[in-house]
């Protein structure tokens, strides 16, 4: 049972509504690994997806999650580019509410446009994104994977790296992880943080923190919601925040790898622990992070529908 | 026969403006001017229209320097003669029309259709002509022709001139004519695609910020050419402390400088748009806290000269989208002198007659245009308020065409209930 009607921002969640997300999302995950990988639960329910920008996984993760749960979910992308009033998105929302939904799914280029159209619905919604805002739905995947690798969230030290400013999940998951007792240092330059960053723990370089971070979270660096190109180089990047071998080599014993995906390989991470994550074993989770993500947002989607 | 011109405003007080407070008294109103001002005032008779002010103050019918009425080129948006009623049921009878219309008002023939259109309202309308042709930044107007024409002032105003040795020329030309610079202060470069503030609020929203070094460096480039060429410059719409410092020390060394603040700079701060409402995107955007403290700081030592509406009227498809898609600005006619009486009266303990200055004597010293006084002589433009009286802002109630008004929802203090132009009753029960 959540307090609210929608999810929109990690904020919408209390610290026993998150512990409850996560451990739905554990009998969800042994559904998952099922050879029927499906239950009833949503039964009749109708999920509508609307992404007003390109996404891949994340819009399968929910296709995935609605699906398993027997939910009938469709889909609905457009190119935000081809709206140029925002007329036109409210009429959108307009028209597929009219066929009925029970929830909707979506992602929005624009900061703010989820909780908009949150206002004038009445069904719940989960937001999938929305600009450079909030994006709760992966902070939960991933506290949850964290939760599932270490078997414990308090005092964990955890380094944001790279393009915190253009970032939904840097936002989202610092919210969500300082919440759940995580120590959270943001590293980054300064033309990718906040005019004013002096609430956050801050390091501008990766060496600063490599040795002594249990989580290594890896943002995207976000060339497309880069307003206007501030940082000078690739090279420069690589110097400063990327993770290569060599780097790799001297984090702690029990330390982990993270990202969010899609990896700009040669930026954020280079091309070698790419290959090196396809082995077993290995400390980097980024693949588990995109299976939990299956198994949180079937949470979430029981949570929010199962139980109205 | 009732002679329309003919106005007894009786049992009520009215601020007057030699003695800078409000009085008891009756005005009578004759040919469209302040006859006699008195006590028991008593001309009976059916030629003359009674208003029982009991309760009520007359003040100087106020003058909004900052406004945009959108015609020609939107009139989808606002007419001038829309933007007039909406202005003379705020208690409004002088604007000042900003130029950024389709086409910009940067031709002898666009000031006059202003003015003529404006004379056809019951509001004085003050055409503002562009500093640039076409408002590009790239060559100053006509400024004399403009003058004779009738500009008031001239001003780029959302279109700043990022061209410092344009703005340089312009100033020195500009002392031809003696027109005030209205110069809405914004570094392009600095304010990118910002959409609102940027500080602890626009990081959690992830909404593009807009810094003060936005209009700081700007205002601080002007004022510098200010007094290179001793230009008249009058910065509109302050949002900043380091703003107003700015111009603070500009003052007291001697510049020849005048600024104003709109209300919702003064009521708001950047909290607000946690709440993504689209009202609340406007350019200045609105600022901190501490900014917002610092503007009525200006206010008390009077740095700051005037308060002007920056009256922008957009049509719900603009401003019912998202928050990067909505057009920048809030309507402020109609509420205007509630949220001022609201803000600096109610709230914060300004005396009335500090206020009312603010809104009638300040604008028309800076455009160098006809004061409005309730005094013996003069045109009669006055509103009457009633302070006491409250109100919830509501859209079914402006009459502005456009209802984007970031006051909406809002109890505000203080109700025009008559206003009076050129010795007509143009707003209010007849």
């Amino acid at each position: 049972m959540l307090s609210k009607k929608s999810i929109l921002s990690v904020d919408d969640l209390d610290t026993g509504e998150i512990m409850q997300v996560l451990e739905s999302a554990d009998s969800f995950m042994d559904i998952s690994r099922r050879e029927i990988k499906k239950v009833p639960t949503l039964r009749g329910k109708t999920v509508a997806s609307l992404f007003f920008e390109p996404s891949t996984r994340t819009r399968i993760s929910f296709e995935i999650a609605a699906k398993r749960l027997s939910a009938d979910i469709v889909n609905f992308s457009a190119q935000a580019s081809s709206l140029l009033k925002g007329e036109t998105i409210m009429d959108t929302l307009r028209t597929i509410l009219s066929m009925q939904v029970d929830l909707l799914v979506i992602r929005h280029r624009d900061s703010g446009t989820v909780k908009l159209m949150d206002s004038v619905v009445n069904v719940p919604v989960i937001n999938a994104g929305d600009g450079k805002h909030q994006h709760p739905t992966q902070a939960l995947l991933d506290i949850y994977t964290i939760k599932n690798h270490f078997n414990r969230l308090e005092g964990l030290k955890v380094a944001l790296v790279g393009d915190y400013i253009n970032s939904r999940v840097a936002r989202s998951c610092q919210s969500l992880f300082e919440k759940m007792g995580l120590e959270v240092t943001i590293v980054a330059p300064a033309m990718l943080l906040p005019e004013d960053w002096s609430g956050f723990k801050v390091e501008h370089s990766i060496d600063r923190i490599i040795e002594d971070t249990d989580i290594l979270y890896m943002l995207r660096m976000q060339f497309e919601r880069q307003d206007r190109k501030l940082y000078p180089s690739v090279r420069e990047y690589n110097r400063y925040l990327s993770l290569d071998m060599k780097r790799l080599s001297r984090m702690k014993k029990d330390s982990v790898v993270m990202h969010p995906g899609p990896v700009n390989r040669g930026i954020e991470i280079y091309d070698e622990i790419m290959e090196l994550a396809k082995e077993k074993g290995n400390n980097i989770l980024i693949d588990e992070q995109v299976t939990a993500g299956v198994a949180v947002r079937m949470a979430l989607l029981y949570l929010v529908l199962g139980q109205s | 026969m009732k002679m329309e011109n003919a106005i007894l405003i009786k049992n009520g007080f009215f601020f007057n403006s030699r003695q800078n407070k409000i009085v008891p008294g009756d005005i009578y109103i004759e040919n469209g001017k302040v006859a006699e001002i008195g006590k028991d005032i008593s001309y009976a008779g059916e030629d003359v229209s009674v208003i029982d002010a009991s309760g009520l103050t007359a003040i100087p019918g106020l003058i909004d320097m900052h406004v945009h009425l959108r015609e020609p080129g939107f009139e989808d948006e606002e007419t001038i003669a829309s933007g007039a009623r909406a202005a003379l049921k705020g208690g409004v009878t002088a604007l000042a029309a900003m130029p950024n219309t389709n086409p910009p008002a940067d031709s002898e023939q666009l000031i006059k259709y202003i003015l003529t259109a404006g004379s056809a309202t019951d509001c004085r309308i003050y055409p503002i002509a562009c500093l640039t042709k076409g408002q590009e930044g790239k060559e100053m107007t006509e400024m004399g022709i403009l003058s004779e024409a009738g500009a008031a002032g001239f001003s780029d105003d959302g279109m700043p001139v990022m061209d410092g040795k344009l703005m340089y020329e312009i100033m020195k030309y500009s002392l031809q004519f003696g027109k005030p610079l209205i110069l809405h202060e914004e570094d392009l470069y600095f304010s990118g695609p910002g959409l609102m503030h940027e500080g602890e609020f626009s990081t959690r929203l992830g909404l593009e910020g807009i810094p003060s070094l936005a209009d700081e460096v700007m205002i601080a480039r002007d004022i510098m050419l200010a007094e290179k060429t001793g230009a008249r410059i009058h910065i509109t719409h302050l949002s900043s402390s380091g703003g107003v410092e700015l111009v603070r020390q500009a003052k007291s060394s001697g510049a020849n400088i005048s600024c104003d603040v709109t209300p919702h700079h003064l009521f708001f701060n950047d909290s607000i748009l946690e709440t993504f409402n689209t009202n609340f995107k406007v350019k200045p955007p609105i600022r901190s806290r501490a900014d917002q403290a610092a503007l009525m700081e200006g206010l008390k030592d009077g740095t700051i000269d005037a308060i002007a509406s920056d009256h922008a009227p957009h049509l719900d498809t603009e401003k019912n989208t998202t928050f990067k898609l909505a057009s920048f600005g809030t309507t402020g006619l109609e509420t205007f002198f509630a949220a001022c009486y609201t803000r600096l009266v109610s709230e914060n303990g300004m005396g009335i007659e500090k206020l009312i200055p603010l809104l009638t004597e300040g604008p028309a010293k800076i455009l160098g245009i006809e004061k409005n006084r309730i005094e013996k002589g003069h045109r009669a433009c006055i509103a009457l308020v009633d302070t006491d009286a409250e109100f919830v802002v509501k859209r079914e109630d402006f009459i502005s065409k456009s209802k984007n008004s970031a006051f909406l929802g809002l109890k505000l203090r203080g109700v025009v209930r008559y206003t009076i132009s050129g010795g007509k009753i143009v707003y209010g029960k007849k």
